[in-house]
Parts: C-alpha cells; structure tokens; sequence
C-alpha cells in the first residue's frame, strides 16, 4: 500500500510572481536494495543486478562527491558503490542530461560494481524537507539517513561509509551510528585505495582544477566570448523558428576560421551565428605539454598551463598541475571541464598518461583514445563465460544441441576457402545433388551466438566495441579468442555449430527453388586456400600436396575424394556466375590486388600482388548471396525491426569531379545508374597508364555515400536498396566474429525461425528505438575503426620516412600522379607507397616552381594559374611550366614532424619529368606491398630500440608476437572492408 | 533543468509510483442533502464535486424533450482556484463545452435514459483542483452521484488516463506527466461488460502501441471500479443503518 504525502515546491514565474505548486509524492514499504545481504528478499524482490558479495564494505557517495568525482567513481577497481536516489537526483538537475546519462549507463553496465538506490520512495528512508533547510543539506541528511537505513537491513553485516566533501556532516553524522560511517573523499581513497595511483591523481587534478574556478569566479573578468542562450530560450526561439539547430561541424583544415553546420533538412548557405549548445560533445582528448621553453614563456604562474590537443580542432585546454615538467614528452589524456564565457581557454583536469611522444606505442594509445576506441584486455568475468576447450577437458558436441540441430556431418561435404594461414574461419560452403536432381548450394556461418548469451559480459563487451579493430601492425579483437580461433572458427575435421543456409536449385536454370534457415551441426572436410582452389578449378591437380587433408590417404580414395572436391568446387563457381549474372549494376569499385601470405609465426611474410583470381568473386558471390536471403529472411518476420545495411545512391553532383578529370583523359563516364557508371569506368581504361583507372576509380568511391547499419523501423522501403551490390535488400550475416551486427542479424534470424514455428521466441529482440540506437553506435565505431586503421597506417609510413636522410635516400624519392588540381598546388598520388598527399606550387615566401631545362624545379618570383585540368607556374622571368591532370611527375617524400600533433607527410616535386627506376621490376610492385614492408620495418626498428633499452632477451619473441598478429581473414572480408573502405574518403582532401 | 525523465530506470515515476499505479482515490456520496444525488472525489491532487438532479421534466424548451428517452444534460465547470495560477473561467468557454459534451456523451451509454422518456437529468461537475486526469475525476464523481441519485445505470462509468513513455504505457497521469507533451488517452469503460463508453486521444501514437496503452488504461480502470465498489457499499451500508434505527 502506498503512502502519500504532498511536496510543495514555490516556483517563481517569469513575470517574478511566486508560484506554488503541489507535487505528490508516494511512499511505498519496500524497494529492491539489490544486496545479497538483503534481510527480507521477500520483501524487496531484488531483480537485476546486485552488488558482488566479495567487498568489504559498501561506499554510499554524497551528492556532491557524484557530481565532482564521478570519473573516479568509474574506476572499475572501485566496488561496492551505491548510489542514492537523492544524489542521482541531484545530478540530474544540477549537472545536466549529458552527466546524468553516464550515470545511468554506469548503473546499467553489468561490469561494474553498483547499484542504485531509491531511497526517496521508500517509506523509512524518506525524510521531508524542512522549513528553512537548505537543499544541500536535507540533501547530505537523507543521504545519510538511507545509508543508516541500508546499515541495519543488512543485518548490520556489512559496514557503510558515507562519502562527503561537507565537512560539517562529517562532523555531525561521524559517530551517530555504529558501522556507518562518514569520512570525506580524500580520506576514503587514501585509506582504502591507497594503491590506485591513478583514482588518486585524477582527484588531484580535479580538485585543483575545482579550486581554480571558485577563484576565478571571485576575480571578475572582462568577458572574452558572449553568454551563450540558456536552454529554454534556445528551445523556444527553434521551436518559433527564431534559430536554426545544427551539427557543427569543424573544419579539419581551418579549424580557426571554418565551420559548417549540418542542418536538418535546409538546404540552403548562410553564414550564421553560433546562439547557444544544446548537446555538447565532449570526450578525452589526447594533448601535449608544452616544452620546458614555452612553458617559461607562459609566464610565472606555472601551474596553470596551456596544453595542446592532438585534434587539430580542438582550442588548446588549460589544465592545473604541478605535473608538467614531468609530463613533457609523454601524450596525455585530459577531460574538459567547463568553459567561462570569461576566459579565452576552456578549463580541463589530466587523466592519465598514454606513453612518449614519438613512440610507436604511445602514438598508437593516441589514435585510440582519439577515435574513442577502448581495448582493454577482457576480464576474468567475460572470460569465466567462455567455454572451456583443453587438451585435457575437450569441448565436445552436446547431446541436446545434437537433437535440435541438423546434422550436416554426414552428409554434406563441407569446405571452406580463405587466406593461406588464416584461423577465424567464419564461413564454409557445401554443394551436392539432391536426390530428385536439383542442387543444394550452402552456405554455414560459425554460430557465434550459440556462446555468446544476450547481455553477457561478452556480449556487453562485444557490443560496446562493434567490430575487431584492425590496425596496420596489430588487431584488437571483439571476441576472445577462444572463441574467435578456436570454437566458433570451423576449423577443417572437427565438429562445429553453424547457422546455415541451404538453397535448393534449379539443375540446370540454377533457379532459386527453396530456401531453409536454420543451426545445424557441421565438420568441414578441407580447409582449402585460394590457390589451391583456383588451381583445382583450372584442373591442375599438382596442388593436393599442398592440401593437409589428403595427405595420409591412399591413392585410391585420394582420387575419388579429389573429383568429389572437385566437382563441388566447379559447380560452386558456376552458380556463382549464374547469381551474379542476376545482380545487374554491382559496381567493382577498387579490386583486390593482395595476397598475404603467413609464415608460421604468423609473420606478414609477403604480399604478392595478384589479379582476383575467380575463387574470391565466387566465395564473396555466396557470401552475398546468403546475406541478402537473410536480410529478405528478417525484413518479412520483424518489418519494424530487422538490422539491414543500406547504401543510398550518391547525389550527381558528386560526380562532375569525376566527368571532368576523366573527359581530360577523354573518356566520358556515365553516371546515371550503378549499371552504366561500373560499365564506363570499366572502359576508362588507358592501356599505357594504368593508374589513370584507379585514380577514376577512387575518384568514383569518393563521390559515393557510406553504406550504413538502420532498423528497418525507421527507414521507408524504398530506401533500403544497397547501391553499390545492386541488392534491394542486404545485411551483413557472414562474419559474426568479427562483427557485432551480425551477431545481431543471428539472433533476428533464429527469432524468425522459432516465430514460423509458432515457438515463443527466447530472444529477447531489440525494439526498434533500441535497435535504431544500436545501429548508430556500430556505424559510428565501424566509422572510428576506418579511421584509426588510416591513422596507423599514416604513422607507419611517417616513421618510415622520418629518420631516412631525403638528399640520399633512394626511397624518398618516386614517382608520382597528379590527380586533382587546386589553387596553389596539387594533390599527388604516389602508386609505389600509396600515399596520397598534395604538392605545394606555391611556397610560404610566395615563390613559385619552375622547372629549367634539365626538368629540375627550383623557387622563383611568379604566379600560378589555375584551369579546369592544367596549373600554369609562370615565373617573372617569361619561364612557364604546365602541370596537367595525370601528368606523372618526380616528388620527394618528406615528413613534416611535429611535436603536438600528428607528423605528415610532405610531398615537393622536383622535376616534372616520371621518375626513372633503374629497377623495373620494383616498378610493377604494388603498393601494398611497400605498406607490408613498412609495418615490418618499423616494427623492427622500434623492437631494436626497446631492446637498447632493457636488454633482456625474452622481449623479442613476446614483441614478435606482439607486433605481428595475424592478419589472417578471408579475402571476402578483405573485399568488403575495402568496399566499405573505398566508399570512405579515401583521398584524403588535403585543402591547400 | 534538464528535461524532465518521466520514468526511471528503475520503474519509477516523478512521483514514486510504478506503471501501473494508480493514485491514491478517495470518495465520498450524498455530500450535499439539497441535490438528488451527490459525489466528491479526490483521485491524487485532482478534486472533483458532481451534483445530480433528476430525472425530471424538461426545462426551459418543451422542443428538447425526447419521446423515447431521458435528456443527459451535463454541465462542467471548474474553479477559479483549482490551477496554480488563479484564472477566471467563464462558463461556456470551448474547453468546458467540449468536457460537457464528453460527459454527456458517456452518461447516454450507461444510463438507462429509455426508462424515464420526456424527461431530464442533470449532472453538473466542478472541478476544484486540477492535478492531471481531470476527465476520468469527472466522470467517477458524476458516476457516484447519478448512483446517488438512484438514476437506473447499465454499469458503474469507470474512467481512467494513459500515457505512453519510453515504451510502457502509464496509468494515471499526473499533472506533470500530462505536461511533458507525450500521447495521452482518456477511456471511460463500463467494467462488467468490458464495454467502452468513451475513449479519446488526440495526440499521435503509433498503431503498435495503441493495444497496449489501452489494455493499461483498462486495466486501470478496473481497479478504480474496484474502488469505487467499495464507496458504494459502505454509502448503502451506513444509510441502511441510519434507515434501521
């Protein structure tokens, strides 16, 4: 039964009349105090998640401590937190949605040890406000008062201690109660975590910075930048159209003076105003410390300091510290804290270090951070999840997964094909002939969700990272890798889960006759690689000694199993063709030229520029083949709900770059379709260059949209089509090792299969809202994983070329194309490395290139002209010279070092003429090949710098294994990450 | 402030109830000895005071009488006082016509009007207090007063309100929850039949969710038959016992 009682709140209105307002507010007996030391479970019916049993006690913050140490309170390693209803409250509207929504995921997250607490609706905890009393003090007393409460429910069991910054409830409550108690922050950290050494510097840093601003508050400044809108009036002036809402959007360039607002719907260009925030975007950012000589120039009140972000976007950030000295090399992560309309700098606290400046470790933490990805190792409870699969205690098929499954052991042949030495196999196929003639085409993906339950720690873990993060030198799986190599990978001759999906064809049309989806039980027979299977496809049989499996065979069931491997192959790449025949309009938009080959460290040992060979269209074509049936699969069962993957037409005007550059070239690209753009730009061929083509290519992808991850809920049909496979409908289905949506797109599936059969679904689906914000946040982090992957890839050719000696390097000088013309330069691709970067005509002092007789450049006085395909550099002196769009030109490669930022790479073109190699063979290497190189030889002279340092001889093989990870996938997967890569902005536009 | 969060992750409301709970109601019958039949009821901080006169002839114009039924003739009014900011409302202003006519609307389904042919009944409501879901307080009070009145009913006329936040649907909305903008929906539903007298929405919702916000909002309507029951009984039992002595 609830009790009632009656809040009065006095509002003044805006008139400056008092208004009172009456606000019920209902008491009830019980709430769930999520303890396991709970007296009476009966009563409080705890569900969800409860505090751990293993703490010593539990830690109550004050309302005050929430607001101000919240970061710390994050700490994983800070256990047995309760957070009472009144302090959330107070969060709420003293500090805004943003800091109330961490709080609530934080209360959400199963990870992390807490809980809340609703003291305020509980009838014994509840204590009326006062006449008189200040809010912060009825605050801290019902505070304290529920923390007595929770004290003696627990039986007294288990000891409480309230957290405050008010040094008067210390004084008051301190030794009211025995077994609760009340110690200030400061105390509690140094007392019970005098270990964490991060919790402690990070409280440092805030409380500093707090103190910071109480003192600027007092001082009155002039006001450096106008007020911004409070949130009511911004709200009222858009809803009356007063002011328009926006995302901004800086410009990465000219951070300083550009920035666009995305708006929603309007389409036209104004120049604007920015009113007021209605969201800020905040997260850590990676700075660095000035040097020990700015730092004096900076003046004598050396605390206060003004530290650079690594994103050029960001204004630098004054932080409070007596650190600095000690932090100048290192990249360092800050929050910022508030920003006063009085002050030029926004105010920030330091968060920890990430490593040196110029060290392939703290640079890489750097672009992590950045891109807000987080891999820390999974925990033991993620890992407690896990199935176990030792020598000694072997992980067998269970009998009841036998009874529900299709067995598919003994009558499918089943094989996959993937890279030469790749061991996260998510996808096998199987061919056979039924017995009325038709074929039986499938397709069996590794059953990932099998072992990761919805809203397990894994599962949790695996959706907050999306996606594994592959960087040039390393990965960072989503997965651990018990299950990513080990149980859900369909290694060759042991039993395995799988989803599958078995089409039945037509014999001869190859007509899609019928269709079944379903898990199934599966040992692949081969574990084929690309070579040997195009090789078994062409009929050259030399190969099987390469094939492990048919090697302790006799000769005589060796040839039978061989034509049996053979014919299943065949007829695979058949239907293949068939299927994509059918797909009219897929554009090939860059082709896979790679193939990686591992030794068996698993070292990069090579990679050899190939022509796709038929057996990756084929795989990739099943591949694509099944998602699509999916995606039709969960769109007809969840219409509001099904995880589809869209990718819109691109907008025309996109493409004029593209019609022009390549009408210079005198090709004409027809862009109105997928159809008739892949046909042209496969005529844009010119046989003596054949970089023009990819150069058109990239320029294509460019034009493109991203494809993305929606909820069909939120989208009309019309727009679900995927543009560049030419599908109407497309999800992603086949690799749910390595991403999280299609671990979703799993469970949609086998929600549908038990919807058909009428079965209550186990599943618990997301609703559209949810799924929609799922989608948002894969695409996000799909985006952060591109980034960070160019990021690395930018750092490694950096420190490739730093240390080496431009005048006599031979590498530092090549080749290169120019692709894109501007106002003062013009933008450079480079085939042999793959770098993309822009070449200034005109330099600093307002010189301008010529190039002598010789064809070597030098600076003169003149000016630059600039046409549609051409730059004209004219010097004062009546010298001329003409650079034309894919004009092959010679450029040293230089890097521009910097010390708060990323380095670059700088390009200047020394002679008009191509770059002669003596070697020709080196010329027809591909430039992945050169970026493989890279990452090995950085990696080694990083190794041999570390080993200078700490000389111990047990680091280079965990660094060997450290550095080289695999890069083991399947080509298919390479093919569409570049897909999804190449519809990125590839080119990186560097404004000049 | 940041916007106000309606439901907690917890389950809990502003003001501490769950979902489906309702506030706390309390009635009273035959308040005034003047009217044929009278109710007051307080449903949380929503007071309202119904009066019935009737059945009786038809005032004013003999034209309006029906041959073949009674006239419900509903009247709502609502005090000066009952909203924070005191504010004169006139009668015959849109929004208290409008309430009238939906109060008239449902009387007609659940009163036995074929019963008194020619004749007239009056219900007249005010509203004293306005703390959310003033409708559903209007149509219980008139319900009591007309079972005051001994007017004939098909069924008690038990109203309720539902909201729709986050995807759950809320009983009960409080004045708070009315003003955050979300969907609201007013049924008034005859419980022993399952019969809906009125139900109106004016707000956008999506066809999904209507099944559910209804079924909460009669599954509310329920409990406050159940309530409502019981002031009936307890009316019946203390006049009975004032008749016995």
């Amino acid at each position: 039964m609830l009790q009632k009682r009656e809040k009065v709140l006095l509002l003044k209105t805006f008139q400056g009349r008092t208004l009172r307002i009456v606000r019920e507010h209902y008491l009830r007996p019980s709430v769930p105090c999520n303890s396991p030391l709970c007296s009476q479970p009966t009563v409080c019916l705890n569900d969800g998640k409860l505090l751990s049993s293993d703490v010593t006690h539990y830690m109550i913050p004050d309302w005050k401590v929430v607001q101000d140490y919240f970061e710390i309170l994050e700490f994983p390693e800070l256990k047995g937190i309760i957070f009472m209803q009144t302090a959330c409250q107070a969060v709420q509207h003293q500090r805004g949605r943003r800091q109330y929504n961490k709080l609530r995921n934080l209360l959400k997250d199963a990870r992390h040890d807490c809980v809340p607490f609703a003291n305020e609706f509980l009838q014994d905890c509840y204590l009326p406000r006062e006449q008189g009393e200040s809010m912060e003090k009825w605050q801290t007393r019902s505070i304290y008062s529920a923390a007595v409460w929770y004290y003696h429910h627990c039986q007294d069991r288990m000891p409480v201690i309230v957290v405050t910054e008010d040094e008067e409830a210390v004084q008051q409550y301190g030794s009211e109660t025995e077994g609760v108690f009340v110690i200030s922050f400061k105390n509690y950290l140094d007392n019970f975590w005098p270990d964490l050494k991060a919790a402690h510097e990070l409280c440092d840093s805030i409380l500093q910075s707090r103190r910071e601003r109480e003192n600027e508050r007092q001082e009155s400044h002039r006001k450096e930048y106008p007020e911004h809108l409070p949130l009511e009036v911004l709200e009222a002036g858009i809803k009356s159209g007063r002011y328009i809402q926006g995302i901004l959007k800086v410009n990465k360039h000219r951070a300083q003076i550009e920035a666009f607002a995305r708006l929603q719907g309007a389409s036209s260009k104004d120049s604007g105003r920015v009113v007021g925030i209605l969201q800020k975007n905040w997260r850590d950012y990676v700075v660095t410390f000035p040097s020990k000589e700015e730092v004096q120039s900076q003046g004598k009140n050396a605390q206060k300091i003004l530290v650079t972000p690594w994103d050029y976007r960001i204004p630098k950030i004054r932080i409070s510290t007596q650190q600095a000295e000690a932090l100048q090399d290192f990249r360092v992560v800050v929050r910022i804290d508030s920003w006063e309309s009085t002050s030029m700098y926004p105010n920030g606290h330091f968060v920890r270090v990430l490593g040196r400046i110029g060290d392939l470790e703290g640079e890489i933490a750097t672009i992590l951070v950045e891109n807000s990805i987080s891999v820390a190792p999974f925990s033991e409870a993620q890992m407690c999840e896990m199935p176990v699969n030792t020598p000694e205690n072997p992980w067998k098929v269970s009998p009841e997964e036998e009874r529900e499954r299709k067995d598919l052991r003994k009558t499918h042949l089943v094989f996959s094909i993937d890279p030469k030495g790749c061991e996260d196999v998510d996808d096998t196929l199987s061919v056979r002939t039924l017995s009325n003639g038709n074929l039986e085409l499938g397709v069996h993906i590794a059953d990932v969700t099998h072992f990761v339950a919805p809203n397990s720690y894994s599962d949790i873990e695996a959706r907050t990272r999306a996606t594994t993060y592959y960087l040039a030198d390393r990965r960072y799986d989503m997965l651990p890798s018990i299950l990513s190599a080990d149980l859900c990978s369909l290694l060759g001759g042991v039993d395995r889960y799988a989803v599958s999906v078995l089409w039945e064809l037509d014999k001869t049309s190859y007509e899609i006759k019928k269709v079944w989806y379903g898990r199934t039980i599966i040992r692949s027979a081969y574990k084929l690689f690309y070579e040997a299977a195009q090789e078994l496809l062409d009929g050259n049989f030399s190969v099987i000694d390469d094939i492990p499996e048919f090697r302790d065979l006799d000769e005589k069931s060796r040839q039978a199993k061989l034509e049996e491997l053979v014919w299943a192959v065949r007829k695979l790449t058949d239907i293949a063709r068939h299927v994509r025949a059918k797909r009219h309009g897929a554009l090939e938009l860059e082709g896979v030229e790679v193939r990686i080959q591992l030794d068996e460290k698993k070292n990069i040992c090579d990679l050899i520029p190939k022509q796709p060979l038929e057996v990756h269209e084929t795989v990739a074509e099943c591949m694509i083949l099944a998602n699509h049936w999916v995606a039709k699969k969960i769109w007809e069962s969840f219409p509001h709900q099904a995880l589809l993957r869209q990718h819109p037409p691109p907008h025309q005007e996109f493409f004029s770059e593209l019609r022009e550059c390549a009408k210079a070239k005198g090709f004409f690209i027809d862009t109105r379709s997928n159809k008739t753009l892949a046909d042209s730009l496969d005529n844009a061929n010119d046989p003596s260059d054949p970089i023009v083509n990819r150069l058109l290519r990239s320029m294509a992808t460019h034009a493109m949209s991203n494809a993305l991850y929606f909820s069909t809920g939120s989208c009309a049909e019309e727009e679900f089509h995927h543009y560049g496979l030419a599908l109407d409908k497309y999800t992603h289905f086949t690799s749910p090792i390595r991403r999280y949506s299609d671990i979703i797109v799993h469970r949609l599936l086998m929600a549908a299969i038990s919807k058909d059969k009428k079965m209550e679904s186990k599943e618990n689906l997301f609703s559209n809202k949810d799924l929609e914000e799922l989608c948002r946040h894969i695409n996000n982090r799909n985006r952060a994983a591109q980034r960070s992957q160019k990021r690395s890839t930018e750092l490694f050719q950096c420190m490739y070329f730093k240390d080496k000696d431009q005048e006599t390097e031979d590498r530092c000088i090549s080749d290169g194309v120019i692709y894109s013309m501007r106002t003062n330069g013009v933008l450079v691709f480079i085939p042999r490395f793959g770098i993309k970067g822009a070449a200034y005509l005109k330099n600093k002092d307002g010189l301008v290139i010529s190039c002598g007789p010789d064809s070597h450049s030098e600076w003169k006085p003149g000016s630059l002209q600039r046409f549609q395909n051409k730059i004209t550099s004219t010097t004062t002196g009546g010298e001329s010279v003409t650079f034309h769009l894919f004009d092959h030109v010679t450029v040293r490669i230089s890097v521009q070092a910097s010390r708060c930022h990323s380095d670059t790479i700088r390009l200047e073109i020394i002679s008009n003429k191509p770059y002669m190699i003596p070697d020709t063979e080196l010329f027809h290497q591909s430039s992945l090949l050169l970026k493989s190189d890279l990452v090995k030889e950085v990696t080694r002279s990083v190794e041999e710098a570390q080993l200078a340092q700490e000389v111990k001889v047990n680091v280079i093989q965990e660094d060997c294994e450290k550095y080289c990870q695999t890069k083991g996938r399947s080509l298919y997967t390479l093919l569409e990450e570049i897909r999804d890569l190449a519809l990125l902005d590839v080119s990186n536009s560097h404004g000049i | 402030m940041a916007g106000l969060e309606l439901l907690s992750d917890q389950g809990y409301r502003v003001d501490g109830r769950r979902a489906g709970e309702l506030r706390k109601i309390q009635a009273r019958m035959g308040v005034f000895a003047q009217a044929d039949g009278s109710a007051y009821i307080e449903q949380g901080n929503t007071k309202a005071l119904a009066v019935v006169y009737g059945p009786h002839e038809i005032r004013g114009s003999r034209a309006r009488a029906l041959p073949d039924r009674a006239l419900v003739n509903c009247q709502y009014s609502s005090a000066t006082f009952s909203t924070g900011e005191r504010k004169r409302r006139p009668h015959g202003d849109r929004k208290s016509c409008e309430m009238g006519l939906q109060l008239r609307q449902t009387f007609e389904a659940a009163i036995l009007t074929q019963l008194h042919p020619r004749s007239q009944i009056d219900i007249y409501v005010q509203v004293l207090q306005a703390d959310g879901g003033t409708y559903a307080a209007c149509v219980n009070a008139a319900t009591l007063a007309v079972l005051d009145a001994g007017v004939p009913m098909r069924d008690f006329v038990c109203a309720c309100s539902a909201g729709f936040v986050d995807g759950t649907p809320l009983a009960d909305l409080s004045h708070v929850e009315e003003a955050a903008g979300g969907p609201q929906l007013a049924l008034a539903l005859l419980p022993a039949s399952g019969q809906i007298a009125l139900l109106e929405m004016d707000a956008r919702l999506h066809e999904d969710h209507l099944e559910q916000v209804l079924e909460a909002a009669a599954r509310a309507a329920r409990d406050v038959h159940a309530l409502l029951d019981r002031v009936v009984r307890q009316h019946v039992r203390e006049a009975s016992v004032l008749l016995g002595d």
